[in-house]
């Protein structure tokens, strides 16, 4: 009897889990709301998760799903946004997440989880402190604007290529007038 | 009660299997714009790899062209936490050789269990040597007798970072040098030796014989801007025969401590390292296997690089200069006078033109001296291309 139990609690947590993959895990939203609350310096705010077209979708390098891109709101007003993403590492990927202002200016970029050992130094708040108060009209030249780390070329650029790829794809979004 | 069972089991299989193909999709979803970055690791696998063509000329003799090393990289990440990593070498063509293998268990954010066959956590070259990474065709050769790249060897430990003081480390068990053995007739052979020191002792996890586990420790400082300090040690006694357990001298003991630093500002980059080893008991070995092993190994190199194109471009074409020093007659024990041929200096300038990230390009001269008075060493020119992906 016990088998059978443990198989529906099984089946049962598997079903939830399905559920929930479609938000972000909540390990991750965790960290989110921490960091939010941090670099906003607020209590209490709500994620309103910015969906777009097919088409608009198509256009863009870095795809808005409905579960990476959030509008910060509290009380109506916008604060910022926060973009929540996986990009790949040496032989993994890591999760990363960039807070902008309501004028789309980065406010601080964070790495969430970072699964390898080789590349791991992108963590370090000082290097990361390098994306903030970047927008879209910087392009992002990693060995110039991103002073590279040694031996962690791989991630380094990754991450500055993730930044990037952001930024044109909110040039695109205010061009059709979606944020 | 057992038609129960196998029902369930049945119906657990297919939710599991159900839950996979959902998370696949809504994965595929996520990461439809990563896969245009990189292909290989929604799969799970991971393809990579490097390789190094040379062109070898030294002064008034016939040159060598080498595929000197081609390595394959394949990862498996079996899930979120759990990946097999391994890099299959072939060198000068015909040899193959494991490089690395072993499994990464993520168990904490910032804390790794790993084991199998790794790299040892020494100085820079050791564990960063893909072409592009560093400049001259050849490896600084402090990096071959004294630290004997590509030192690798199986074992296990832990690895990870304490994110808030930006520093990374690394602490593992492994297996150690084999020093000596019992040759076909009976006589006791000695693998250690001056001219490359613990080099020739390397087993590389090919039926290696163990009698006493090593130590080794990586700390890596990672929180000024541009900068990054590694400090790294390295304890243990060398390994024997069964036949030889019992014999003096059959062992040595070696403490190896290396640190190392690398800067890039722009256009500007260097990097340094100093190595010094300490081996006890080397007088016993040398008299039990007539080689001529220094008590200690010492070098150093500093290296100055500048991009001379501009930073907006592409490409990059660094110009260079490595000075190093090196002696594995440090010092020696037992009567045995040091040899001034072991006392190493060489200066390698050059090119390193990156045609793209993962591409280069390198031209580079050496300049070889040593200490002894009327040796000269011949001088050469090596030009190569090195790849990484």
């Amino acid at each position: 009897m016990k088998v059978i139990k443990n198989s529906i609690v099984l089946i049962l947590s598997l079903t939830v889990f399905t559920l929930q993959s479609f938000q972000l895990p909540k390990n991750i939203q965790k960290k989110v709301d921490k960091e939010i609350k941090l670099a906003f310096e607020m209590e209490s705010f709500t994620l309103e998760s910015i969906s777009v077209s097919e088409n608009v979708n198509e256009k863009l390098i870095t795809k808005i799903t409905g579960h990476n891109f959030y509008k910060i709101k509290q009380n109506d007003s916008i604060f910022g946004y926060a973009f929540v993403d996986k990009a790949p590492s040496k032989a993994a990927q890591f999760d990363y997440l960039v807070l902008l202002d309501n004028q789309l200016i980065i406010k601080k970029s964070k790495v969430l989880i970072y699964r390898e050992e080789y590349g791991g130094e992108i963590s370090s708040k000082r290097w990361l402190k390098q994306f903030v108060g970047k927008s879209a009209i910087d392009q992002l030249k990693y060995g110039k604007d991103i002073i590279a780390i040694s031996g962690a070329t791989i991630s380094a650029r990754s991450m500055t290529l993730a930044v990037n790829n952001l930024f044109s794809t909110l040039e695109i979004l205010q061009k059709n007038n979606t944020i | 009660m057992r038609q129960i069972i196998s029902f369930y089991s049945l119906l657990l299989v297919v939710s599991i299997t159900n839950a996979q193909t959902t998370q696949d999709s809504i994965n595929q979803q996520i990461n439809g714009a990563q896969r245009l970055m990189s292909t290989n690791v929604n799969s799970g696998v991971t393809v990579g790899g490097y390789g190094e063509i040379t062109y070898n000329q030294p002064e008034n003799e016939n040159g060598e062209i080498d595929v000197q090393r081609l390595v394959l990289l394949f990862g498996y990440k079996f899930n979120e936490q759990v990946q097999f990593i391994t890099e299959i070498e072939f060198e000068h063509v015909k040899e193959v050789f494991v490089e690395q293998a072993f499994v990464n268990y993520n168990v904490a954010e910032n804390f790794n269990i790993r084991g199998g066959l790794m790299l040892v956590p020494m100085g820079i070259i050791n564990e960063f040597h893909e072409p592009t990474t560093f400049n001259g065709n050849e490896r600084p050769s402090l990096d071959n007798v004294i630290v004997p790249t590509t030192w690798r060897e199986i074992g296990f430990g832990i690895n990870g970072r304490f994110s808030s003081i930006d520093l990374g480390y690394q602490a593992y068990i492994f297996n150690g040098f084999k020093s000596s053995f019992l040759d076909e007739n009976g006589e006791i052979q000695g693998l250690l030796k001056g001219s490359n020191g613990l080099r020739s002792g390397r087993q590389k996890g090919i039926q290696s014989t163990i009698s006493s586990p090593t130590f080794a420790a990586k700390f890596d400082y990672y929180g000024i801007l541009g900068l990054r300090l590694g400090l790294s040690g390295y304890v243990g006694q060398t390994q024997s025969e069964n036949e030889l357990n019992n014999v003096e001298g059959a062992q040595i003991g070696i403490v190896m401590v290396g640190f190392d630093a690398r800067y890039n500002y722009k256009r500007f980059t260097a990097r340094g390292q100093f190595i010094y080893t300490s081996l006890s008991d080397t007088n016993l070995y040398n008299n039990l296997t007539g080689k001529d092993l220094g008590s200690a190994l010492q070098g150093w190199y500093l290296e100055g690089a500048y991009n001379v194109l501009p930073l907006s471009k592409k490409q990059k074409l660094i110009a260079f200069t490595r000075v190093e020093q090196y002696d594995t007659h440090a010092s020696t024990t037992g009567g045995l006078s040091k040899n001034d041929a072991y006392n190493r200096m060489d200066v390698t300038t050059g090119l390193s033109y990156h045609i793209a990230p993962g591409v280069v390009v390198k031209g580079d001269y050496q300049f070889k001296d040593n200490a002894l008075a009327g040796n000269e060493l011949k001088n050469q020119l090596n030009i190569g291309i090195g790849v990484w992906f």
